[in-house]
């Protein structure tokens, strides 16, 4: 590996007349928690789905992982250990937080519909694994004891937390969140920095968010965005404080 | 509940109760087959009725793999109907094969048919996919009108032996229960795909396809096994209906029957394994016992859609759901 989790260059990305993205560059080391910050509309979740391979770029180069990602199929990428959470969150509504792992176990498991119904090896040694691993997974994301709750009843600050657990799952080598603590009342959103601090060990998190403190209290580094195109990459003190992003900011709190 | 509702064995404390449900839910079956098989009493015509309501029965099963399953409406899905009546029909009038060679052969031409359909028409979702499927089902239907081997307007009639091994599907309370004990096979089947790595990736796919996709899911893959999948049981259905019907016409692959069969899983519940099974027999035996006029029937069956949706959106299982939690409350509330 080259050290980089990411890696992108000059990446354009148009709507027919839309330009979303107008030549983006973006190097996130390994192992590094970093920000994605701009006004609304500035390009943040394309650029994510790009990265993740759900959207393909219309120029420019991108890898993740060492991975092509614009030439791969979006579940290719997946299962290469890239995870993300959306914007508008995303967890499986009608099922109970424990199916809803299981759900991610995909994966994870191997055995065929008639190894399940003679309750195979296995289908036995997936099931196990995954109970192992669920359980892990409940404990650090704090659901233990939601265990068995529908998913659609959960508070919205806990289905965020259950998405990341759904992502968990799968152990991605990087994790991209979508805006995690937007909505979130104080207490939920220290709990929150507190996870991804946990959770950051062994793998790169990059994270598009509204909230400078969350910002400012996680990454190392942080790549202002402004109208598809960056401004600034810097450590989030220093990127605040740049004349380019106090006058973006300035120019969209007014219309919020 | 939920553990029958997915298949999905989810905790260790409740793997073995799901299992003991669905083998109760199971000999509850067996039971009430067998008692309808004895207890409608000879009647040659009830039991003929019966036996072709378990098809319609699987018919139902596998519309819901894509209904319940995928959240897709399969208007297409009478085309596999169809090539499983006309299958066995084809293989004992021309080519003087047995009857279940020409069930297999159903099945399989179903699958082989389905792969390419559904390769051509899964990249679209709903509406879509309904309308595009259901043309395809028209082409299908034009297509047996005007060959000679499907026998055109007329159809195919006069067949040799129906009978699966020993059994004998003229005698009406054979073919009952024969085609009872594969409509619990299936519904075995079913069961056990629901709670499979290839079941709980239908269910992901059904609540959300980009997360699905997300965590690594094929989403067009799976969602093309499933209709692979449902398309041969679609067929074993169509030949289950040649010792009710005695003939297969090109009306065997109307949308209509598409229509009725999801109107069954509506009413019985698609979110239920045995749901639409269920919903079948209420198709099948309200109208006779009301004598209803086909028009009629149809009126009749969408306002008590409406009324299903109205009072339980997952169908009349939801009814009973809430009956029996309410039940178990209160007993939990007397207790001290
Ligand atoms: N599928 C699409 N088709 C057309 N235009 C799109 C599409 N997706 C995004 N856009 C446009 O691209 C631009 C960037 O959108 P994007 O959602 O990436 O912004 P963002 O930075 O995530 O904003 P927010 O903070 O509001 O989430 C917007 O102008 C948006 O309207
Ligand atoms: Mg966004």
């Amino acid at each position: 590996m080259t050290g980089w989790a990411v890696e992108a260059a000059g990446v354009e990305k148009r709507y027919g007349g839309v330009t979303a993205l107008k030549g983006v560059d973006l190097r996130i080391p390994e192992g590094a928690i970093h920000g994605l910050i701009g006004p609304n509309g500035a390009g943040k979740s394309t650029l994510f789905d790009i990265l993740c391979g759900i959207t393909k770029p219309s120029g420019g180069r991108v890898s993740v992982l060492g991975m092509d990602v614009a030439a791969l199929p979006a579940h290719h990428v997946a299962r290469r250990g890239v995870g993300r959470t959306f914007q508008r969150t995303a967890t499986f509504r009608d099922s109970t937080v424990r199916e809803n792992l299981l759900f991610a176990s995909y994966g994870r498991m191997r055995h065929s519909v008639l190894q399940r119904m003679a309750r195979a090896p296995a289908w036995r040694e997936d099931m196990a694994a995954f109970e192992t691993r669920a359980d892990a997974v409940l404990e650090t994301c704090g659901l233990a004891h939601l265990s068995d709750q529908p998913a659609a009843a959960l508070a919205y600050g806990t289905q965020r937390r259950l998405a990341v657990a759904v992502m968990l799952m799968n152990d991605p080598k990087i994790l991209f969140l979508d805006e995690p603590v937007a909505g979130m009342n104080d207490a939920e959103t220290a709990e929150f920095i507190a996870l991804v601090r946990d959770i950051a060990r062994g793998r790169t998190i990059v994270i598009v968010e509204h909230d400078m403190a969350a910002i400012g209290a996680l990454c190392s580094e942080v790549l202002v965005m402004v109208d598809g195109a960056q401004v600034v990459s810097d450590t989030p003190e220093r990127a605040l404080a740049h004349p380019d992003v106090v006058a973006a900011y300035l120019g969209t709190d007014a219309d919020d | 509940m939920t553990d029958i509702t997915t298949g999905a064995p989810a905790g260790r404390a409740r793997g073995g109760s799901a299992s003991l449900k669905g083998a109760g839910l199971l000999a509850l079956g067996i039971a009430a087959a067998l008692a309808a098989g004895f207890g409608l009493g000879g009647d040659p015509f009830l039991l003929n009725l019966a036996g072709y309501t378990c098809g319609f029965a699987i018919f139902a099963l596998s519309v819901n793999v894509m209904l319940g399953g995928l959240g897709e409406v399969p208007l297409g899905h009478c085309m596999f109907y169809g090539i499983g009546a006309y299958a066995p029909a084809m293989a004992m009038n021309h080519a003087g094969l047995p009857y279940e060679a020409g069930v297999a052969i159903g099945m399989v031409v179903a699958a082989l048919i389905a792969a390419p359909i559904g390769w051509l028409t899964l990249h679209l979702t709903g509406a879509y996919f309904s309308i595009v499927s259901w043309g395809l089902s028209g082409v299908a239907m034009v297509t047996a009108l005007n060959l000679d081997v499907t026998g055109g307007p007329l159809g195919l009639f006069g067949f040799s032996r129906l009978a699966v091994g020993p059994f004998d599907l003229s005698r009406p309370q054979t073919y009952f229960f024969v085609a009872a004990a594969i409509l619990l096979a299936v519904l075995v089947v079913l069961y056990h795909v629901r709670g499979s790595r290839f079941g709980r990736a239908m269910e992901a796919i059904r609540q959300g396809p980009h997360l699905a996709r997300s965590l690594g899911i094929d989403v067009f893959r799976e969602r093309l096994k499933a209709l692979v999948l449902s398309a041969p049981i679609a067929a074993l259905a169509g030949a289950l209906s040649l010792p009710y019907t005695q003939i297969v016409t090109p009306e065997v692959m109307s949308v209509l029957r598409t229509v009725d069969a999801l109107l069954a899983a509506l009413i019985g519940g698609v979110g239920l394994i045995f749901g639409p099974a269920v919903g079948a027999v209420i198709f099948t035996i309200l109208p006779q016992f009301l004598d209803l006029d086909p028009n009629v029937k149809v009126l009749v069956f969408s306002l008590l859609i409406i009324l299903v949706m109205v009072a339980a959106p997952g169908g009349l299982h939801q009814l009973w759901k809430a009956a029996a939690a309410r039940l178990s409350h209160a007993r939990k509330g007397d207790a001290p």
